[in-house]
């Protein structure tokens, strides 16, 4: 206990620095009743605040012990005891109780059985270790003058708590730190004012001003800052659940993230996604298109089903197109693509831009093994479109690759704006179907932004365009999911007004049929990346799972299905045709056109789909507010940023400049005393300061010997007469001007 | 600190030539005749520590000589009284009364040989003259001549039957310095100019006694400014609180390092005082006012070095401190 001796440090800057340590303690306690079942913290920070009191004013070691001792007796009776402390009886009870407690614990403690130690005994243990820690602060702080650790420390418990415990460490970490700033800043002008003390230039320490307004100013700036900037969403998924998959803890039920990529199951949509890893296919086509896979036409509140009804074709369109798409007034160019699937991509289903016409040289394999091309049987969906490869054997085979012929559309815009709206049964039978719990206030939704719209396909634009209108956010982590009875499509519109592709796709498909337009909702890829020119002129594009994506199809009685875009920051791949005079919008850009944060999401950037499946870095970019690598932004920050460098780095020029320039211009008599000086400021900048010891007229030689000139001896030896001899400098900048700027320009080379 | 200086440093035409003059018979001492002058023109005196045969009292004799000046000597010897010094009453028998024959202290320059080899009363004697410009002699008060300079040595070698004079005596001296061996070349031209007769003979006087006097009170007028004192007073402060002193500079020694830069400056035709005289002239002026603690003599520091260290450190005012 030798070391309760320690000398008291009784200055206020050292009552200050206590107090602020006292203050991070107490960031210690806060967040304790919340992640424990510890009642009454209020009678650990007094218990706290009172060690404190008593260690920092050095009371002897038998006036502190007992006093922390009865302190904490008096805290255990709080906690655990009823009546008064000070009775006679009240005192007796808690006293036997403490000699029994204590005994007991005692025992178990040796025994090495720890886990049976009581409430009682363990309380005890922490009013004992709240009242080192007072100690062991007081030492770190006010001896060793080194918090830091201790800070971090602190900083580290609350974020884990934070991170990891219903606690909301935001307030928290603020105050940390401002009182982190504070106590750093103070305890290095204790160790400058030593510093200072040393040489004989201070007396002693105290709270200087200059300080503390930096102090202030600094924290201030920091805090202002940090609370006011944006703050973009973490670069990190959330660690939890990745560090519970790691420890093998089952995550709570409910909004799971799901995997990007395209999906066989649209029941349940919504939830945030991960992005998947990976390339889906390479394609050689001659322009950036859709890869569509499927459509799916009964909505279900919850998401998509369909009921397929499978056509078995051998060649598959042997004898002309077993799934039509588009009619007679949409003009049809026919393309051919090879499609390659990646090794790790298992797909049984074949993605097509336009509508399909033919399957050459396909290759599959099941089970590992290669399937002759004859014995690949090809299965359409009438409805959605969706083309499956089986084999006469196996279940499920895996496409390797395949050339396909399609046709690919270019609508008359002309035709899309003076549609008829005569639908056919069937088409109206399947595409116009919608749950009978679909909320009221989606429909009428619906109408307002279809009122004053007379064609179905000014209709079915102003739809797609809403959610850009409206300042709906992309998102893909945050996402929620409908619960049991809530409809999907009226969370995303009335609620959240934040999801990806297949909430912008279903919302807007529902409020097309509720519209009487019919509409479906279409799955596949965008476009993807483009990586390669080949010699045939077409382009080799990489399509990732992360491309995988959703989209609406609209039905027009002449031209068919018309692809719409209403995801934000995407762009619709369909061809429409102006009629020369006629300036009207081109709606295939609208969407991205809208919103100039948004960048173009061409090529790269996509898309997804999928149960809840979706994108990844680029998404985020796509994301506005939340846009910050965009290229823009690096096109603009980069000469910033170089720019901030090379003044920087050329401050002491630029200012050695300023300086000549104001005393050439402005230099009189009176300022020679102020140029000299100004010049030593110069020159201490330039690396070749004055050193403490030497005398102006040594530093003068050095510094000619240095230029190689004799201007400053001449300069210094007027400057002395003025300064030690106290002359009034009348005529000497006159006279030594020229001395002056050759110092500086000598300086500048 | 006794690096090179540019030459020539003295301006002062009269002093310029009172110097060539002493160099005439003085070979190659040129930084202690202008030391010597110093303090002669500050009314100040100096102890040299050196071995016998360097040339002391060469010196100090042909500066007497070029100044026209009344010199004596008094070799210091253990049996040497008080009354030695300053000069004693004889009774006339024929005038029956006392009549006072003034001791070798009543000179103009007076050369005190081996000043520690007598009795600390003698000491004593010889020391309130350099104070105070007058000496006391059967209670009458007599002043001295002016102008008043004193050269005391001491030797540095032998310390048996010695008595060291104590600090507060030592700190009547404006300058202690060595005057040191001569280079090769110069004793050479030592060797040349005492092959035939001694040259001292042959020095005329230059200057005029009145006009040393009106140069003496030129040197008062000297400005030394606020920041030139404040550069004293940092130098004086860092000599107490240095840990290896023990008994740091007194304000007279502030008070001689101001005086001996003035007549520094005048020396050099200026007419203020600048840091640069102050941190040429402080060791001289405070090697032998500082005492050591036992921690210094034991780490071999002497008060040269400690000199030479605070001067490396203490600040030198030069206006920019706030721009800095």
């Amino acid at each position: 206990m030798k070391h309760f001796q320690l000398k008291s440090m009784a200055s206020v800057t050292h009552l200050l620095i206590y107090i602020l340590a006292f203050l991070l303690i107490w960031e210690w306690l806060r967040p304790v009743p919340a992640v424990t079942n510890t009642g009454q913290i209020e009678i650990f920070v007094w218990f706290t605040l009172a060690s404190a009191v008593l260690i920092y004013f050095r009371f002897p070691f038998y006036i502190t012990m007992p006093a922390l001792f009865a302190g904490s007796l008096y805290g255990l009776h709080r906690i655990f005891m009823e009546g008064p402390f000070l009775s006679g009886e009240g005192a007796g009870t808690l006293l036997r109780t403490f000699a029994a407690e204590f005994t007991m614990n005692t025992g178990m403690i040796f025994n090495g059985n720890f886990a049976a130690l009581t409430d009682f005994f363990r309380t005890f243990l922490l009013f004992m270790l709240l009242a080192l820690v007072c100690y062991l602060l007081y030492y770190w702080v006010l001896y060793t003058r080194k918090v830091f650790f201790f800070l971090l420390c602190t900083i580290a418990y609350i974020t884990i708590l934070d991170t990891f415990t219903v606690v909301d460490a935001s307030q928290a970490v603020i105050r940390i730190v401002i009182i982190g700033f504070f106590i750093l800043a103070l305890l290095h002008m204790l160790n400058v004012q030593d510093e200072e003390r040393a040489i004989g230039r201070r007396p002693g320490s105290f709270i200087s001003p200059a300080w503390m307004y930096t102090l202030v100013t600094m924290a201030a700036a920091a805090v202002v800052a940090g609370i006011l900037l944006p703050k973009p969403e973490p670069q990190w998924e959330d660690p939890v659940p990745f560090m519970r998959e790691i420890a093998g803890i089952e995550g709570p039920g409910g909004a799971q993230a799901s995997r990007i990529g395209y999906g066989v199951n649209d029941e349940r949509l919504g939830g945030g996604f991960e992005k998947e890893e990976g390339t889906a296919f390479l394609a050689a086509a001659d322009g950036e298109k859709y890869w569509r896979g499927e459509s799916k036409d009964t909505y279900t509140g919850h998401g998509w089903t369909s009921d397929p009804e499978y056509i078995e074709s051998e060649q598959i369109f042997g004898s002309g197109i077993d799934y039509h798409m588009f009619e007679d007034g949409a003009e049809l160019e026919e393309g051919q693509t090879f499609i390659e699937m990646d090794e790790a991509a298992d797909f049984e289903l074949i993605f097509y831009p336009g509508q399909p016409v033919n399957v050459q040289n396909t290759s599959a394999e099941a089970g590992g093994s290669t399937i002759p091309e004859n014995e690949i049987q090809f299965y359409t969906d009438a409805e959605g479109g969706r083309i499956q490869a089986e084999s006469g054997n196996t279940e499920s085979v895996r496409l390797e690759s395949y050339e396909l012929t399609y046709e690919e559309p270019v609508f008359p815009m002309e035709e899309l704006r003076n549609s008829s709206e005569e639908d056919p049964e069937d088409i109206q039978e399947y595409y116009l179907q919608l749950p009978e719990e679909l909320p009221e206030r989606v429909t009428v939704l619906a109408e307002e932004i279809g009122e004053e719209h007379d064609s179905r396909y000014e209709t079915a634009a102003a739809v797609e365009n809403y959610f850009s209108d409206n300042d709906f956010e992309y998102e893909t982590e945050n996402v929620a999911v409908p619960e049991e009875g809530e409809d999907y499509v009226d969370q995303f519109l009335f609620e959240t007004q934040e999801g990806y592709c297949d909430n912008f796709s279903t919302s807007m498909v529902v409020m097309l049929r509720a519209l009487d337009i019919p509409a479906r909702w279409v799955k596949g890829f965008t476009a993807g990346e483009e990586v390669e020119e080949l010699e045939d002129g077409r382009n080799l594009y990489e399509i990732a799972n992360a491309n995988a994506h959703s989209w609406v199809e609209v039905y027009f009685p002449e031209v068919g299905w018309v692809p719409f875009e209403p995801t934000r920051g995407f762009t619709n791949y369909a061809d429409f045709e102006e009629p020369e005079s006629d300036p009207g919008i081109d709606l295939g850009e609208d969407n991205s056109g809208e919103d100039p944060n948004i960048p173009e999401p061409e090529g790269g950037v996509d898309d997804l789909l999928e149960e809840g499946g979706e994108q990844e870095g680029t998404e985020e970019e796509t994301d506005e507010g939340t846009a910050v690598f965009t290229m823009k932004n690096l096109l603009i920050s980069i000469p910033l940023i170089i720019a901030v460098m090379i003044l920087y780095q050329k401050q002491s020029r630029l200012q050695n400049k300023f300086f000549f320039y104001r005393y050439r211009f402005s230099g009189t008599s009176a300022s020679f005393s102020s140029a000299y000086q100004r010049l030593l400021w110069m020159l201490a900048n330039e690396g070749l300061p004055r050193a403490e010891g030497e005398t102006l007229r040594e530093y003068s030689r050095r510094v000619d010997l240095a230029l190689s000139s004799q201007a400053m001896t001449k300069l210094t030896s007027s400057y002395e007469k003025v300064y030690y001899g106290g002359r009034t400098p009348v005529g000497e900048w006159e006279k030594r001007k020229k001395d002056w700027e050759e110092i500086v320009r000598l300086l500048q080379a | 600190m006794r690096g090179k200086r540019e030459q020539p440093i003295v301006k002062q035409p009269l002093i310029y030539e009172l110097i060539e003059n002493v160099e005439k018979v003085v070979v190659g001492k040129r930084r202690e005749i202008e030391l010597s002058l110093i303090a002669i023109l500050s009314g100040g005196h100096v102890l040299l520590e050196d071995v016998p045969g360097v040339g002391k009292t060469m010196m100090v004799r042909a500066i007497a000589r070029s100044l026209g000046a009344d010199f004596k000597r008094i070799q210091f010897t253990p049996d040497l009284l008080p009354s030695d010094v300053t000069g004693v009453s004889v009774f006339n028998q024929k005038t029956m009364e006392f009549h006072f024959r003034p001791g070798p202290v009543m000179a103009n320059i007076v050369l005190a040989d081996e000043i520690n080899r007598t009795s600390p009363k003698t000491q004593a004697a010889l020391l309130e003259a350099l104070e105070e410009g007058s000496v006391t002699t059967d209670g009458e008060t007599r002043e001295l001549q002016k102008p008043f300079f004193v050269m005391a040595t001491q030797n540095p070698i032998e310390y048996g039957g010695t008595y060291p004079l104590p600090e507060a005596q030592l700190d009547r001296f404006l300058f202690k310095f060595r005057i040191g061996y001569p280079t090769k070349a110069e004793e050479m031209e030592v060797l040349n100019r005492a092959e035939k007769e001694p040259p001292i003979e042959s020095l005329q006087p230059v200057l005029a006694l009145d006009k040393l006097l009106q140069m003496q009170a030129d040197v008062k007028n000297v400005f030394a400014g606020r920041q030139v004192k404040e550069y004293i007073i940092s130098i004086v402060n860092a000599t107490r609180q240095h840990h290896a002193v023990y008994l740091g500079a007194s304000p007279r020694a502030s008070i001689a390092l101001m005086k001996a830069g003035q007549a520094y400056a005048f020396m050099q035709e200026r007419d203020y005082v600048i840091p640069d005289d102050i941190k040429y002239l402080a060791p001289f002026v405070l090697q032998h006012r500082l005492m050591l603690n036992s921690d210094a003599k034991l780490s071999d520091l002497t008060t040269e070095r400690i000199i030479r260290d605070l001067l490396e450190q203490v600040h030198v005012p030069a206006g920019n401190e706030q721009a800095q």
